[in-house]
């Protein structure tokens, strides 16, 4: 039983899971963690340093935009949407894809080839052209930023998991289920997706730090929420013209976006490296 | 001089807290043009003396003692260049598994110049050369074989490429380890034949490593048994097979069962052999905790190598007491029913190899129009070479293959595309036993939880109780502990995986197994019981079983009636003992001429390829 846990033990995970814990915590506690209301505008203090910087000001630690607003509160809203992006995008491209992985893989034949092709034309468009296109289609908005992200990289999950489960639908205890009688769909839940779970999570968990840096970009080109909520690449946006005057305006939304993304990749590097070694362990001993 | 003389080597697993010896003091002289064999079960440690020569010890392993001299230089202390210019030049290797000795991505060709060019054979002319190497091993067109991919060849042809190249640079020292079991037995016949031949051409000696002591005994001039690590019993071929000194040797013998002769019953070791870490611990002899003969003396002194006879010596304080171990008597012949359980009339199957759009599609027949009965409580052997379409009769029999045409019923009942109220109940008569545990046991899965997998569907839902008690029953049945409900299967032994697969087909007690394959692979003690397990069942549960298998004479020990199949087709059926007795068909002939049985100078009649 110990051995479950084992990924708990890489460094690389710890290091990902506080970074992500953080983020969760922030986006939860928003309301009691922000110094200010981050829409609230105060003329009287535009572009205030941070507190580290000479003339900064303990009542905006990380200082304030052009419209004076507190940077950090901004900041801290915004990592609800960047989350709610992350978890919502990776979440459905990973249904859509896994599911249609697994078909695939494990019926094999006309099925395969009808989804693979699929996944080809879909993997012809570049990634941020199609979401863009999709953008366009569907309208600014919070659900469509989620849908876009859903529609472009389901083909991710699909192409990397359809192999996995070949693999695993080769093996004899895959035919043994069905002779002992269990259905399709009893095979696929029970004895498939357990070993496919891990690459799974760890895609899921790169997925994640994909949507943060596409919700980046879309809000950043004003596709995303409105004006009203604050976003990380909305942010990054509306500092361009003071980017001499006043560099932490633009600096700490792109730090705040590395960090994300480097806590969502190093979780899921962590997870590949200790769930896979388990596995080809187990599969080979 | 010999032309290899090992003088007390021990390899050992050192750590910083303990040494562990895998081999020790293993002693030996091999002399030009002679072969040597190495027998044991897995875990005797008979791989690591070519694992020593070839520095590819596995990692913590070291030669912590004693001297390997190759034509009387030091092959562990020699320097690392001048062991890379006699690698694969003076000493030329044969690998166990064919075809992952080969690269897939390369042609042939290409990986056999690059081994000219290694042994410095290679530049201008290459081609010819590997040509006539080809040749030499009865390969028919060698030059277009240069141009084919691994893959495109059959496990023989691949072992007989890998030959050609072992003898090109002329070795002085051949190492082949367990070159024939991934083989079928004719094929077997075969290459050993071929080691042979080339042996004599360029006057190599040769070390042989196997688990089968009768093939030992055919080929080699001497043969060294194993056990735990220390040699058993070391002296001339003929004489350890006909007359054992040490009572492990004459174990093994007895623990497999033959081809011809009396029936008799297979000696049951007990146990296993002891683990590294339990040789470190005993005090006696190492086989004392399974030997029939052992007494105190044994238990508490460890016999040094003693010499028996010129030539011949054993590590036992009762050398030559070996008439004493007897085998068991042959196991009863069970009552059989007259009731059908399976029978099949004209069963087909084909595939489509080469689909076009115009001008149709070209078939290959795997199976031709099969026609047996199984009875119950009956034993069916199906033996044949691979390709003959064993396999496929299995698939087809177990509904993972749709027949082309013919008839399969199951207690009266057609099976054949039907509705899934027959699938279910067609499921519940009729189990299969997968040949491989490794992949037929999900590694995710308890083995509890794997031995009652067919009551998570159909029929009433058990409670938690009775779920546990069917486990239960099953595990003992099997001859598995209780412990080993809460294990996976990466935690057992080959053995034990393979009895948890019976297990699971045996759940909802099924009236007939198709088992393919389930006793190869495993060492001969496991196989044994294994064997015998089977038939306790059968007198137990009253099963009927078809039992597939390349091996003749487990197929003889276990089985009332076989099929020979040959190219898909069933040549010839019968009661085993007047098949085996006095076979009719050519190829059943020439299937148990390919047997070996332990006497020297094989005179094995050419199959047709
Ligand atoms: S020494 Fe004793 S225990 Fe060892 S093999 Fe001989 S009789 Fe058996």
């Amino acid at each position: 039983m110990a051995q479950r846990f084992n990924w708990l033990r890489s460094g690389r995970v710890i290091t990902g899971l506080v970074i992500v814990t953080g983020l969760v915590l922030c986006a939860v506690f928003a309301p009691l963690l922000a110094p200010n209301d981050p829409t609230e505008q105060d003329i009287l203090a535009i572009l205030v340093p941070p507190v580290w910087l000479p003339g900064g000001d303990w009542a905006f630690p990380f200082g304030t935009d052009s419209l004076g607003r507190c940077v950090l509160s901004r900041l801290i809203f915004g990592s609800r949407i960047a989350l709610t992006v992350a978890v919502c995008g990776a979440l459905g491209a990973m249904v859509l894809g896994s599911i249609l992985a697994h078909i695939a893989g494990y019926f094999g034949g006309w099925v395969d080839w009808v989804i693979g092709r699929v996944v080809e034309i879909w993997l012809s468009f570049p990634p941020v052209i199609l979401s863009l296109i999709l953008m366009v289609g569907l309208g600014a908005g919070l659900q469509n930023v989620i849908l876009a992200i859903i529609l472009v990289d389901w083909t991710r999950f699909c192409r990397v998991l359809r192999s996995d489960v070949m693999v695993v639908a080769q093996r004899d205890y895959v035919a043994a289920a069905r002779l002992l009688g269990f259905s399709h769909w009893r095979t696929i839940t029970r004895e498939i997706l357990p070993a496919t779970l891990p690459l799974l999570i760890t895609l899921m968990s790169l997925e994640m730090g994909v949507a943060v840096v596409v919700e980046a970009i879309l809000s950043f080109v004003g596709m995303s929420v409105g004006a009203e909520i604050p976003a990380w690449g909305q942010m990054i946006a509306d500092a361009r013209a003071d980017i001499y005057s006043a560099p932490w305006v633009l600096v700490l939304p792109i730090l705040a976006i590395f960090v994300t993304v480097f806590g969502f990749n190093i979780l899921g590097d962590g997870l590949r490296r200790t769930l896979d070694t388990r596995l080809t362990q187990t599969e080979r001993a | 001089m010999a032309l290899l003389d090992v003088k007390q080597l021990t390899v050992s697993l050192t750590s910083k807290t303990s040494t562990l010896d895998a081999v020790s003091e293993l002693t030996f002289q091999l002399q030009p043009g002679k072969t040597v064999g190495l027998v044991g079960e897995s875990g005797a440690g008979k791989s690591m003396i070519g694992r020593t020569i070839a520095q590819l010890l596995p990692p913590g392993f070291a030669v912590t003692g004693g001297e390997l001299l190759f034509d009387g230089e030091d092959l562990v202390g020699m320097a690392p260049e001048r062991r890379r210019s006699l690698l694969g030049r003076d000493i030329a290797f044969i690998p166990q598994e064919p075809l992952s000795a080969l690269n897939p991505v390369l042609t042939i060709g290409q990986q056999f110049r690059e081994h000219l060019e290694h042994i410095g054979k290679g530049g201008a002319g290459w081609k010819d050369r590997a040509a006539a190497e080809l040749e030499a091993v009865h390969l028919h067109e060698p030059r277009a074989l240069l141009n084919r991919y691994p893959h495109q060849l059959s496990g023989g042809m691949c072992q007989r490429v890998l030959i050609a190249m072992a003898f090109a640079s002329r070795p002085r020292l051949l190492i082949a380890d367990e070159p024939t079991t991934a083989l079928d037995v004719s094929v077997q016949a075969r290459i050993v034949r071929l080691i042979g031949e080339m042996q004599k051409r360029d006057g190599t000696a040769v070390i042989f490593i196997t688990h089968d002591l009768r093939l030992a005994a055919e080929i080699c001039d001497d043969v060294i048994v194993l056990y735990a690590g220390r040699q058993a019993e070391y002296g001339p071929a003929e004489v350890l097979f006909r007359d054992p000194a040490h009572p492990y040797t004459r174990c093994l013998e007895l623990a497999v069962p033959d081809v011809t002769g009396d029936p008799r019953g297979l000696y049951l070791l007990p146990e296993r052999m002891p683990g590294l870490k339990a040789i470190a611990d005993l005090k006696g002899c190492r086989f004392a905790t399974r030997c029939p003969l052992a007494d105190d003396t044994c238990h508490t002194q460890e016999p040094g190598l003693a010499e028996v006879a010129p030539g011949h010596v054993s590590a036992c304080w009762k050398s030559f007491a070996t008439e004493g171990i007897t085998p068991p008597p042959a196991p009863a012949v069970a009552a059989r029913g007259s009731e059908k359980i399976l029978e099949a009339r004209g069963l087909s199957k084909s595939f489509v190899t080469n689909w076009r759009l115009f001008g149709g599609a070209s078939h290959f027949h795997a199976l031709k129009a099969a026609d047996f009965i199984v009875r119950d409580a009956e034993f069916v052997g199906v033996v044949g070479e691979s390709g003959s379409g064993k396999s496929t009769l299995a698939r087809t029999l177990i509904g993972l293959e749709t027949p082309t045409s013919g008839t399969l019923q199951l207690l009266g009942r057609d099976i054949i595309g039907t509705d899934g109220g027959t699938r279910d109940w067609r499921q519940k008569q009729m189990q299969i036993v997968f040949q491989d545990p490794q992949s037929a046991l999900n590694p995710r899965r308890k083995v509890g939880s794997i031995v009652a997998q067919a009551l998570e569907v159909g029929g009433p839902r058990l409670t938690a109780e009775a779920l546990e008690v069917r486990i239960r029953d099953l595990l003992s049945d099997t001859g598995l502990s209780q412990e080993m409900a809460a294990r996976y299967p990466s935690q057992l032994s080959g053995g034990q995986k393979q009895r948890v697969n019976i297990a699971r087909a045996l759940c909802r007690l099924p009236r007939l197994l198709i088992a393919d394959e389930i006793a190869s692979g495993l060492d001969v003690s496991v196989q044994a019981q294994l064997l015998n397990l089977l038939l306790r069942l059968r007198e137990e549960l009253g099963f009927s079983m078809l039992f597939i298998s390349h091996d003749l004479a487990v197929v003889r020990y276990l089985c009332d009636r076989v099929l020979v199949m040959s190219k898909g087709e069933i040549v010839e059926h019968g009661e085993t003992e007047v098949v085996f007795s006095d076979p009719q068909h050519p190829y059943t002939r020439s299937l148990l001429a390919a047997v070996p049985k332990g006497v020297r100078a094989p005179q094995v009649e050419e199959l047709s390829a």
